[in-house]
This record gives C-alpha cells, sequence and structure tokens, in this order.
C-alpha cells in the first residue's frame, strides 16, 4: 500500500472516531458521568500528593470520630486518622479491583461467547452450561471459599502482581462471577452474526475458523463489549463494597468498603458519625453511577438505528 | 469460447436438511421429516462456459451454489471438480486448493462485505488466507489488477474505503474483484446483478463476459431471470422443487422450450418475445410446494395446466428432446 493510502486511510478512521467521540460526548448522561470519572481517576492517581500517605492508628493526625471541620474536611475516625485521607487511598484500591476483575470477565466472556454461538452444538451446550453455572454461584460464598485457601497457599504478607492476596482473591471472584452474563450477550451476538453473508464469504476466500472469529465477528461485537464492560464495572465496584463490608478486604489496603466495614464496627451510625458512613458510601454510589451512565451512553450510540456509521 | 472438456460436473446430487421437530412429535415418535432442497441434479459445466441455472425462489438454485462452493455439505451423489472427487472433502486447510480456484459472488454486496474492513483488505483476504503471496508488494499489485478487471479505476482510490462510503455498483464489483484476485476456474455468481440499477447491470454482466472470454473462466449464473440468462448464458437449466426440469442451450430453452414449467416462466416475462409456441399457458399460479412435501407424480402437476393422470402417477425422467437439449416431461416425446 502506497504511502498516500496509508494516510488517507489513517484519516478515515480519525474521522470516524471523532464523530463516534463528539455523538458520545452530546449524551448529558455520559457528560455527568465522564466528569465525575475523571475526577475520581485524577484522585486515584495520586492520593500521595493531594492528601499525603495513607494514616495508620499510628501516624493518626486527628481526634476520635471529630465531625467535619477545617483541618479534617470530612472528620476522623475512631482511631483519628482523617476520613478524606482514607477515601483517597480507597479509591485507588476500589477502582483498581473493579477495572481489572473487569478486564478479567470481558476477556473470559468474549472468549466462551465467541466459541459457544460460533461453533454451536455440543461446544455450545456445555459452554452454556458452564456459564449457568457461573452465572449462579454467589459471589459471597465464592469469595469465602477461595479465600482461606489462597491465604494458606500464599501466606497473608505474600503479593501477587502487586496485590496483597485478600485482594487478589477478591479480584478473581469478582472477574469469575461477572463473565457469564458477558458470555451470554456476546454467544447471542455472535449467533446473528455468523450466518452474515460476509462470514461466508470469508469461508469461500480460505480463511480458518480462528481467523473469521477474530478478524470478522470480534470487531462487529466491540460496541456490545464496550457498552457492556462499563455495565459490569459498576457491578464490580459494588461486589468489591459489599465483599470488603463483610470483612473480606484487607484492612492493610482499605477499599471504599473496607472503611465502611470499619465504620459499622466502629458504631459509626449509632454515635451520630454520619460522615465516616457517608464519605465512602457517596463515593462508591457516584463511581457506580459514572460507569452506568457511560454504559448507557455507549450502548445508545452504538445502536444501529441511531448511529451514523453503519 | 467453450470446449467440451468439463470442469465441473454433479452427479444425482442431493442435499436435504433435517427438520425441527415439536415436543409433541418427538413423544409420538413421528419421524423427522426433511427438506430435500436439491432432490437429485445432473449438471455439468465446460470450461469457458456460462451455464445459467434459472428458478424461482425455493427451487433449490442457491442451494446447488452453496454445495459447489462447499459451504454446504451434499447428503447425496457427487461433485466432481475437474475429474475430483469433492463430494465429502472438508477442512479449511484441505480445502484451500480447491478455494484457490473455485470462487463466489454474492447477491447482496453490502451484506458480503464486513463493514469493518477496507475494500483493500476485503479482496486481500483470500490472497492472504491461500496465502498466494510472499510480500506486501506483491499483495498490492494483485489487488490492484483485481479492482481494476472489475472496473474499479484507479484502484489506489479504492483502498482504504469503507463499504458504506462506496455505491452499490462499485461494492459489488469489490465483491467481483475479491472472487478475480485469486484467478480462479470457475465462480459461481448468485442473482450478482438483481440488487442492481439496471444501467450497472449491463456493466457487471458485461465485464462477466469479458472475463470469460480472456480467462477461459467457466461461470455458473444462478437467477431467477429468464431473459437475463438467455442474454449471457450459453446454456440454461431450469430448476423446479430440488430437480432440474429442462436443460438445453440458452436458444432452445427460450425460443423452444419443451417443458411446461419453463414455457409458463417465459411467459411471465413480458420481455420474451411470444412467437414461438406457448401452448396456451398463461403467468404461473401458486407457489413452489414445500420442499417438505414433494407432491407424488411429477413434482410439476399441481400448478402444470396440461397435467393429466400419468403426471399424477409416475415422476418423468429427463429424455432428450433434440441436440443437448433434455426436458422432464411426458409430453415432451
Amino acid at each position: 500500500m502506497s504511502e498516500g493510502t496509508v494516510q488517507s486511510l489513517s484519516r478515515i478512521r480519525a474521522r470516524a472516531i471523532k464523530g463516534f467521540l463528539r455523538q458520545l460526548l452530546g449524551h448529558g448522561g455520559a457528560q455527568l458521568g465522564l466528569v465525575c470519572l475523571v475526577f475520581f481517576v485524577a484522585v486515584a492517581a495520586m492520593p500521595n500528593i493531594l492528601v499525603g500517605p495513607l494514616q495508620t492508628a499510628i501516624t493518626a493526625t486527628g481526634d476520635f470520630l471529630a465531625p467535619p471541620s477545617g483541618q479534617h474536611l470530612l472528620g476522623t475516625d475512631d482511631v483519628g486518622r482523617d476520613v478524606l485521607n482514607l477515601v483517597a487511598h480507597g479509591a485507588r484500591i476500589s477502582l483498581t479491583i473493579a477495572l481489572l476483575a473487569t478486564v478479567i470477565s470481558l476477556i473470559v466472556g468474549t472468549i466462551v461467547g465467541i466459541t459457544a454461538g460460533y461453533f454451536g452444538g455440543w461446544v455450545d451446550v456445555w459452554l452454556m452450561r458452564l456459564t449457568d453455572f457461573f452465572f449462579v454461584v454467589p459471589s459471597f460464598v465464592l469469595a469465602l471459599v477461595i479465600t482461606p485457601v489462597v491465604l494458606e497457599v500464599m501466606g497473608r504478607g505474600g503479593e501477587i502482581l502487586g496485590f496483597r492476596p485478600s485482594l487478589f482473591v477478591i479480584i478473581v471472584v469478582i472477574g469469575l462471577t461477572s463473565w457469564a452474563f458477558i458470555a451470554r450477550v456476546i454467544r447471542s451476538q455472535t449467533l446473528s452474526l455468523k450466518e452474515r453473508t460476509f462470514v461466508d464469504r470469508a469461508r469461500i476466500a480460505g480463511s480458518s475458523d480462528t481467523s473469521i472469529m477474530v478478524r470478522h465477528i470480534l470487531p462487529n461485537l466491540v460496541p456490545q463489549i464496550a457498552a457492556n464492560g462499563a455495565l459490569v464495572v459498576a457491578n464490580a465496584i459494588y461486589i468489591e463494597t459489599s465483599l470488603s463490608f463483610l470483612g473480606l478486604g484487607d484492612p492493610l489496603q482499605p477499599s471504599w468498603g473496607t472503611l465502611l466495614s470499619l465504620a459499622q464496627r466502629a458504631g459509626a451510625a449509632s454515635v451520630g458519625a454520619w460522615w465516616y458512613l457517608g464519605a465512602p458510601g457517596i463515593c462508591v454510589l457516584m463511581v457506580s453511577l459514572a460507569f452506568v451512565l457511560i454504559g448507557n451512553a455507549l450502548d445508545d450510540t452504538f445502536n444501529p438505528r441511531r448511529r451514523v456509521i453503519p | 469460447m467453450p470446449d467440451n472438456a468439463d470442469i465441473l460436473r454433479l452427479e444425482n446430487l442431493q442435499v436435504s436438511f433435517p427438520m425441527q421437530s415439536g415436543v409433541f412429535d418427538s413423544i409420538l415418535g413421528r419421524p423427522k421429516g426433511v427438506v430435500r432442497a436439491v432432490d437429485g441434479i445432473n449438471l455439468n459445466v465446460n470450461r469457458g462456459e456460462i451455464v445459467a441455472l434459472v428458478g424461482e425462489s425455493g427451487s433449490g438454485k442457491t442451494t446447488v451454489g452453496r454445495v459447489i462452493t462447499k459451504l454446504v455439505q451434499p447428503t447425496g451423489g457427487r461433485l466432481l471438480f475437474d475429474g475430483e472427487d469433492m463430494t465429502t472433502t472438508h477442512g479449511f486447510s484441505t480445502l484451500r486448493p480447491y478455494r484457490h480456484r473455485v470462487q463466489m459472488i454474492f447477491q447482496d454486496a453490502y451484506q458480503a462485505l464486513n463493514p469493518r474492513h477496507t475494500v483493500f483488505d476485503a479482496v486481500a483476504e483470500p490472497l492472504r488466507s491461500l496465502r498466494l503471496v510472499e510480500n506486501r508488494a506483491q499483495l498490492t499489485e494483485r489487488v490492484s489488477e483485481a479492482l481494476s478487471t472489475a472496473g474499479l479505476n484507479p484502484p489506489q482510490e479504492f483502498f482504504a474505503r469503507f463499504p458504506h462510503e462506496l455505491s452499490g455498483g462499485q461494492r459489488q464489483r469489490v465483491v467481483v474483484a475479491g472472487a478475480l484476485v485469486v484467478k480462479p476456474d470457475f465462480i459461481v455468481a448468485d442473482e450478482p446483478v438483481s440488487m442492481l440499477d439496471v444501467s450497472i447491470r449491463a456493466q457487471i454482466l458485461q465485464a462477466l463476459i469479458d472475463l470469460r472470454d480472456k480467462y477461459r473462466l467457466a461461470l455458473l449464473f444462478i437467477t431467477h431471470d429468464l431473459p437475463l440468462a438467455w442474454l449471457i448464458a450459453d446454456r440454461i437449466a431450469v430448476m423446479y422443487l430440488g430437480r432440474v426440469v429442462e436443460i438445453g442451450s440458452a436458444d432452445d430453452i427460450t425460443l423452444y422450450p419443451r417443458h411446461p414449467y419453463t414455457v409458463a416462466l417465459r411467459n411471465s416475462t413480458p420481455q420474451v418475445r411470444r412467437d414461438a409456441g406457448s401452448g396456451g399457458i398463461q403467468a404461473l399460479q401458486g407457489e413452489v410446494p414445500s420442499a417438505a412435501r414433494v407432491p407424488k407424480g411429477c413434482r410439476f402437476h399441481p400448478r402444470c395446466p396440461l397435467a393429466f393422470d400419468r403426471c399424477r402417477q409416475e415422476e418423468p425422467s429427463a429424455i432428450e428432446v433434440g441436440p443437448q437439449h433434455l426436458s422432464a416431461c411426458w409430453l415432451a416425446k
């Protein structure tokens, strides 16, 4: 391909992406979601610069359960730690867990969904029964079963890919329990795509099954993967919070759920320490909402009846 | 021009699909029904020859094309290509040499092109999959050549375009280029012009005829349009409900048809001259019966105005009514 063609090809791609972004950003919900998300990602990216290093009971700077003031904008907890400091550091843990778990579930879900939909027959039957199994396994029970095993194998102090074992378990558990939904969506879309004439044409062109799945079907699934991926992140944050709230989190790397759990154990609700419960709670709510809004906006933008490029 | 070495031969080819049976049928132990889409057809195509396969929707003509391109496995009979038995060959790697020689042009070019692939990628796909080129320069050269043969000039202009940026005619030319790029010996063209404007039709048809003359390409031209078949084909095979009911030279079939179905087809199209004997048949009544319940006797008898007792009891076999002209009708003698 000549130099000029390559240039015009990238120009066409750039134009398509620009058009897509313009349409996405024209969506009120997407704007709100993106602003919210950018804010939390910025906080998660540099908590040390914004609020200083993570405080512990030893390095705590305030009184016990002091209400919000000029010095502690979000008050303090039952050992005198600054809640703003904890929430900012919690953002990093919560978002990382949610995003990594989503990546796992998107990869597993897409592979299982495409394979089941494309090959059909007994491959489809068995993969879908497996999917059904993971669809109904409660994430709490799975986490409760896996956590002690992993801790036994790795030891409490070990690290897997930079994560302490209990966080790693949470990532794997969320990943394992949320791919089933993706697999079902991808399978149904693959069932319709594989009947399209361009798949017949690819077969006559001598393409292998793998090449048809990767080069023909997968690119046409990008809208479904993107839109549902955003919804899976929201769900992952929610599951992470619930698991940590039940005490499966790691107190040394506290996420928002861990904070909620600590607040509840400190009796924050009964002594009226609303800032201790409210701060992490509202963060969870806002991030989940941001992802749901973005997911819905992506879904709308990719909707064939509304999109510019067919 | 055609010579008599046939490149493709179908011998008693059959394709049947099992029908989905309901819950009640399985409880009551009723046998599963089958749809006989292609019910034993014999057909041969010579090198450099254009044979048209004509029939209504539901006659099984598209299934024949899908069997030849190995998208559907036949359930009986034989498929011989250049003397080699390809009936049961399957698997993409074993089929590579066959794919290199047999290609297909689709009816709906918009559906046949992946919306996310550029024209270059679409045309280059067979070259890459069949490993026919060694480097990028060769690939670009072959793609350019195919695009300009298909009438897209200058080819470089089209490389980076996406299907939705092309007109209907241009899209069809891309599909033609994608079939030509491997330099095949045989092309199945499934209604290649039925979705196009009349003016573009003529250009595409002319391009196909030129290719035949230039490369001695053989074509199976599948269409429902008898006048169109007469225009492009050397021979015409008329299909009805999974069988070839009449086959002969294009002139014999359109001007001197010997099967009532062919006569009816011809009379259903206003363009054809009406001076040849039409046997008093007017336009066809009703629709093709379901291939799951083929009528007893001659399969055309429920719609045939000339049907008599024998037609309801016995199925006629093809008999020679002229040189290279066969008709499956009791009245053809």
